[in-house]
């Protein structure tokens, strides 16, 4: 079974940043996916590249390397991604960010789907019919 | 597994390049000479044929690897960080609060139920994991039911 936890804006910045208020909460839920990885569980991170803009992540910067270290995966805004997006976009009229994490989940085949989220509402918005489990950060 | 003891910076420059290398997109392949029990060959053989669980069982493997790879470079890069900053450091309490939310388990509303059992396994298991603390608490509360 395979589990996808996506990450989202302050996500990134919680896991990024020792001093930011949630980054014990966003440690925690990075060591449970460390964890079950080494007892084989098939559970993966990934970013949108679009959320990691919004946070201001650069993966060259010094500051970011524990985020590197970390082996979350970017999904990047591809054609067929950025379709997807942008027809959410204009559905819902979410973020640039939220419509790329929309497209990440409507395309994913993963058995499981939980997002990290500091917004739920926005989540639930852009996640449509698709079953997801949404984790307030 | 080896247990000789390395230094922190050889550990450190060993998960930095591991990760580095994993993060390779170069798609070379190199023949290995590693010696593969026959059972266990023929188990992954079966695994491919019959359940259809990756292309080849040379991707099987390569698969395998790659995540315990993957695992063990995340893990390290854990510790460091808890040797750095103590106070990021999870409660097991709190991993298994966070393990429940990441499955959408009804027990991720009751925390203090979490807590008690984190406490009760610690008690016994001072190396359980966040997923033990969740069997002991989903048999508490069925117990209480």
């Amino acid at each position: 079974m395979t589990h996808l936890v996506i990450l989202d804006n302050e996500a990134v910045g919680a896991l990024a940043s020792a001093d930011h208020p949630k980054h014990r909460r966003a440690i925690a839920h990075t060591q449970v996916v460390a964890t079950r990885r080494r007892r084989a569980a098939t559970t993966v991170l990934v970013v949108p590249t679009s959320v990691r803009v919004e946070a201001g992540l650069d993966r060259t910067s010094s500051s970011a390397a524990f985020f590197g270290s970390m082996r979350i995966a970017d999904v990047p805004l591809d054609t067929a991604a950025a379709n997807t997006a942008a027809a959410l976009r204009h559905d819902t009229g979410v973020s640039v960010a939220d419509a790329h994490l929309g497209a990440v989940i409507a395309t994913s085949d993963a058995d499981r789907i939980t997002v990290l989220t500091s917004d739920p509402a926005d989540l639930a918005t852009v996640a449509g019919a698709k079953a997801i489990t949404i984790v307030r950060l | 597994m080896c247990t000789t003891p390395r230094s922190t910076v050889a550990v450190v420059d060993a998960v930095a390049r591991i990760s580095e290398l994993l993060d390779s997109t170069d798609t070379a392949s190199t023949g290995t000479s590693m010696r593969i029990p026959v059972a266990l060959h023929e188990a992954a053989s079966i695994a491919v044929s019959e359940l259809g669980v990756a292309p080849s069982t040379t991707a099987l493997a390569v698969d395998a690897l790659r995540n315990w790879l993957e695992a063990l470079v995340m893990q390290a890069a854990l510790d460091a960080h808890y040797e750095r900053h103590p106070q990021a450091r999870p409660t097991l309490a709190e991993l298994a609060m966070a393990a429940a939310e990441q499955d959408g388990n009804p027990l991720a509303s009751q925390p203090r139920l979490i807590r008690k059992a984190a406490k009760a396994v610690a008690a016994r298991h001072p190396d359980a994991d966040a997923d033990a603390v969740l069997l002991w608490a989903e048999a508490l509360a069925s117990t209480a039911a």
